[in-house]
């Protein structure tokens, strides 16, 4: 029961991490590397929201969510969209970028283990013989809703149909009027976005530290390695697949081997299946 | 309504399109023949602004040197520097070359994200149109695209750039590699089009017979150049295209 329950929260945490990397690189081939710096950017956001400025909880959420999808735009217009479909290039830019925010923000003083963020509702109730916080049952929940409002949008909406289309053949979308620097800026600060999403419901669970942004990117890019690149559905299956290998290694193992399940499923992953587990595109040319 | 003169494109050193002058009038069927690497493809990405996409990305990838020269008109306004997709804003739509559909997506998604331009009226009414002139369209509407016959994917192709609200379409190549009985519907088809949707039509082919009776004026392209132009009636008299593009 134990693991059950907290496998799945596990689970859905992977997932937040991932949905913004996997919507950023699903859409414009971009491997963001700046997704975990960004993550802990919008948690430290939202910690001077409310001890600097003494906002309440709402209104730092709200404007952390929005601060954060601006800066994500504005990283994709001023930088990344010159090395735009060089996916090397892509990936030093982005990682440069991470490293600056990162170190920028160590060297600003971020540091130490006194940053936390405030939980939603305190208290916790009991499932099973097993006691768990609300915040935690507020991250399965809300980790759900994304990814229902995604899938929503993605297959309902003007702007998310165009999307998929630019994520399937750039030039024909171009040629149907879509103008695909703008929809990547808007990608981008979507998945920003959901950096800061998972950032401000996982972060009060701990201490606002730099290094978690390293691990957050590791763990965002297992995720969609072993779901497939491109696919989201991939993504969120494999994120408990990952979820649950991750909780039943520190029940029977240990917990400092929890990091190498996702190294470990990266490895295995390129070596069985390269294209992942639910890599589509591959999937429907040998098929076809 | 469009109208390209001296226009030349270069890819590297290599004259890709020479002094090309074509134009095509409002409520016209424009063909333009020629064989392969006669410059079609290149010609069609140039009037939809296509090669100016091409172009960033080959010099931000340190690429090919594409170099574009000349005017392209478009409702009196020169549009030569506009962007493709402002382009397709203005009207000018292109249905690719091998059709360049979204393989992953459902036919109805497909024929939705075309309508990302067109306002929800808009779109709805010509969804409506484009299931009428293709049922075939309507019955697979559920069906991912990848999975479609080439002809099917043809049909969708059209379908799609029509949701854009095109003024002046552009269809490169849209019989390639399709049987004939395929090809001469989706012909009669593209003339109805024409006549019901009041647009104008510039049609690409390398094979002249099955796209010829519809054409009002033809233009035949040779390495680059517009090498012969007239009204169908003048270009089916001429004994050189007839032996090269009717294969009589």
């Amino acid at each position: 029961m134990e693991i059950l329950i907290y496998g799945t929260i596990n689970s859905v945490a992977l997932a937040l991490y991932a949905l913004g990397f996997a919507l950023v690189y699903g859409i414009c081939r971009l491997p963001n590397f700046a997704h975990g710096a960004l993550y802990v950017l919008s948690g430290f956001i939202a910690w001077t929201m409310i001890n600097t400025f003494g906002s309440n909880l709402l209104v730092a959420v709200v404007a952390t969510l929005l601060v954060t999808g601006i800066i994500g735009a504005v990283i994709y217009r001023l930088f990344l969209i010159r090395v735009r479909g060089m996916e090397i290039s892509e990936i030093i830019a982005s990682y440069a970028i991470a490293l600056a925010i990162l170190e920028g923000l160590r060297w600003g003083g971020f540091k130490g283990m006194t940053y936390t963020l405030p939980v939603f509702i305190e208290g916790s109730v009991t499932i099973g013989g097993i006691s768990v916080d609300y915040q935690r049952i507020l991250v399965v929940v809300v980790g759900a809703a994304l990814v229902a409002f995604l899938w929503l949008f993605t297959h309902y909406t003007r702007v998310g149909l165009a999307l998929r289309g630019m994520a399937q053949d750039e030039r024909a979308a171009l040629m149907l009027g879509i103008d695909s620097d703008m929809m990547a800026v808007v990608a981008m600060g979507m998945g920003s976005m959901l950096a800061a999403f998972a950032a401000i419901l996982l972060l009060p669970l701990g201490n606002i530290v730099v290094e978690s942004g390293y691990n957050v990117l590791i763990l965002a890019i297992a995720v969609c390695i072993v779901g497939g690149i491109g696919s989201w559905m991939g993504a969120v299956l494999a994120a408990f697949l990952i979820g649950f290998a991750q909780i039943l290694t520190v029940v029977y193992l240990g917990s400092h081997y929890q990091m190498m399940v996702a190294l470990l499923a990266i490895i295995l992953t390129l070596i069985l299946k390269p294209s992942g587990l639910f890599g589509q595109q591959k999937e429907l040319e040998e098929r076809v | 309504m469009l109208e390209a003169s001296d226009l030349m494109v270069f890819y590297e050193n290599n004259l890709a399109l020479n002094n090309v002058h074509i134009r095509c009038d409002h409520n016209q069927i424009v063909g333009v023949f020629g064989a392969n690497s006669a410059g079609k493809s290149t010609l069609m990405h140039a009037l939809s602004g296509i090669v100016l996409d091409m172009q960033k990305k080959e010099m931000m990838a340190g690429g090919e040197r594409i170099t574009v020269a000349g005017s392209v008109r478009y409702q009196e306004k020169e549009v030569m520097t506009v962007s493709p997709s402002r382009r397709a804003k203005m009207g000018i739509v292109l249905c690719p070359e091998r059709r360049r559909i979204f393989k992953e997506s459902t036919v109805l998604e497909n024929l939705k994200i075309g309508g990302y331009l067109a306002s929800p009226a808009q779109a709805r009414e010509t969804l409506a149109y484009v299931f009428d002139v293709f049922p075939t369209l309507a019955r697979l509407k559920n069906r991912i695209g990848g999975f479609l016959s080439g002809g099917e994917q043809q049909m969708l192709a059209i379908g799609r750039a029509l949701m854009a609200q095109p003024k002046i379409l552009l269809l490169d190549e849209p019989l390639l590699g399709l049987s004939p009985l395929m090809q001469a519907m989706l012909m009669r088809t593209t003339r109805e089009i024409r006549d019901q949707r009041k647009i104008a039509i510039i049609v690409t082919e390398q094979y002249a017979r099955p796209v010829f009776p519809i054409v009002d004026y033809a233009f035949i392209l040779e390495n680059g150049s517009a090498v012969l132009e007239g009204t169908r009636e003048a270009l089916m008299d001429n004994p050189d295209v007839r032996s090269a593009y009717f294969g009589v």
